[in-house]
């Protein structure tokens, strides 16, 4: 079942700017930049797919499938973590790259293309999900209002991760410490996970009492 | 066999209200869901499918309930809502192909015949084919995975006259068998005349009558003028007349 409703949306329902921003990790090419950035456009993709998905009509073709109403969610839900997954993964090599063709030896801007960014990535990632999702499962129509309550907490923390390694008592999360850094990658990864998780569950619930 | 079962659906919106909705429909028949715009048929059809929530009441498909089987149900039905306005800009054949991996039942044979049948050309986009053309080609998807209950929202309005007696006419061939069954609304009523069994009459939200379309004509006869013919128009458009008083234009 997940197979077929994750064909549905790649096939009908996304647009083809959100595969383009998963490849915006080449971004970390850049010398000095803030690099949370990159993982930005990953959400505004997003927002794409979801903008088409109400202006296509899929609210009421994928009623008339034979699945339930939650599975509906189920669909954008497993969208949204295969772009999200995606955007990580292609990134990774470019963390590798980044570093070595740094003429400053680091980013001088904010965080590192190291393992604490993509942490940094899942969590924003993490927030992003738990806010966009139920927010627009409310309505299943409010896409940009839906955007704005997520973005807002999601750029303040951008700021903040970018902040974070001038502050000398956190300088570690900067530079490429693997073994120190390792722990904010697995803290990404298990906050994700949750957080994914609940967003799926709180945007169901929600979209179950939509009348369409 | 009771292919539907609605018991005392009720849904209150703040300026509608659907009051103790209640009517059965048995297999093979076609059943003529009518009432005029805004009398509560679309979110009638929209609450059965769970599409709207009712605040109370109980739906049953296949002598199943619906909440609890809503998957299987799904299964063996076929909806057509206002045609389809969904994916304009896809093919065909992309909706088809997405379509058909979520049937257990899907029967590429049986599309391609009906495709052929109702000449629906695979590599149009959906905003190409005509309003006739769209509810066929959801009637094709819906008889591939061999639906047993159409349920149709004003599949005929819109049409021109040749368009909707060739569906009124493959409505009836759909029946023919005794397997499969049709809920259709629609506020067109020579339509039913031409093919439904059963008629569902509903108003301001009430249903007014639920039966044969004889019983339907029985009910109403005391309408009927000395020397004159009873259509199912007359006896809507009298049960449905408002005048206006002098005062109405102002």
């Amino acid at each position: 079942m997940m197979t077929k409703l994750l064909y549905k949306q790649i096939r009908l329902v996304s647009h083809p700017m959100t595969f383009v921003f998963t490849i915006f990790g080449v971004m970390l090419l850049i010398p000095n930049y803030p690099y949370t950035v990159s993982f930005f456009y990953v959400m505004l993709g997003l927002f794409f797919t979801f903008l088409n998905m109400r202006e296509q009509k899929d609210i009421y073709y994928s009623a008339l499938l034979p699945i339930r109403k939650r599975d509906t969610v189920k669909a954008s839900c497993l969208f949204v973590v295969l772009i999200e997954l995606l955007s990580v993964v292609i990134a990774v090599p470019f963390t590798i790259i980044s570093p070595r063709m740094n003429p400053f030896g680091g980013n001088q801007v904010g965080v590192d293309a190291n393992m604490t960014l993509l942490g940094f990535a899942l969590l924003l990632y993490a927030l992003f999900n738990i806010i966009f999702l139920p927010a627009f499962y409310q309505s299943a129509y409010k896409v940009g209002m839906a955007f704005l309550k997520a973005v807002i907490p999601v750029s303040l923390l951008m700021i903040a991760m970018e902040v974070s390694v001038h502050i000398p008592v956190l300088s570690w999360l900067d530079g490429y410490d693997t073994v120190r850094q390792l722990p904010v990658l697995i803290a990404g990864m298990v906050v994700y996970l949750g957080g994914t998780l609940l967003s799926f569950r709180l945007a169901a619930a929600r979209y179950e009492k939509v009348d369409l | 066999m009771e292919v539907l079962s609605v018991k005392n659906l009720c849904k209150t919106y703040p300026a509608f209200q659907l009051k103790n909705v209640t009517f059965s429909m048995e297999e093979g028949s076609i059943m003529g869901f009518i009432g005029r715009n805004g009398a509560g048929k679309s979110t009638t059809l929209k609450s059965i499918l769970n599409l709207v929530h009712p605040d109370s009441g109980e739906v049953s498909l296949f002598e199943k309930n619906f909440m609890q089987n809503e998957a299987y149900i799904k299964q063996n039905i076929g909806v057509v809502l206002g045609g389809i306005d969904f994916y304009p800009k896809k093919k065909v054949r992309v909706i088809t192909d997405v379509t058909r991996r979520f049937y257990n039942t899907w029967d590429e044979s049986k599309y391609q015949h009906y495709c052929r049948l109702f000449e629906i050309d695979q590599e149009k986009r959906v905003d190409q084919l005509s309003s006739g053309m769209k509810v066929k080609y959801m009637i094709a998807l819906a008889l591939s995975h061999e639906a047993k209950l159409l349920i149709l929202d004003e599949p005929t309005s819109g049409l021109d006259p040749v368009s909707r007696d060739d569906l009124t006419e493959l409505f009836k061939k759909i029946v023919e068998s005794g397997e499969r069954s049709i809920l259709f609304s629609t506020h067109i009523t020579s339509d039913l005349e031409k093919c439904a069994s059963h008629i569902t009459f509903i108003k301001e939200g009430e249903i007014q009558q639920s039966g044969t379309l004889q019983q339907f004509r029985d009910a109403y006869s005391y309408l009927r003028q000395p020397g004159g013919e009873l259509t199912l128009e007359d006896i809507i458009v009298s049960v449905e007349r408002r005048a206006y008083d002098d005062e109405a234009i102002i």
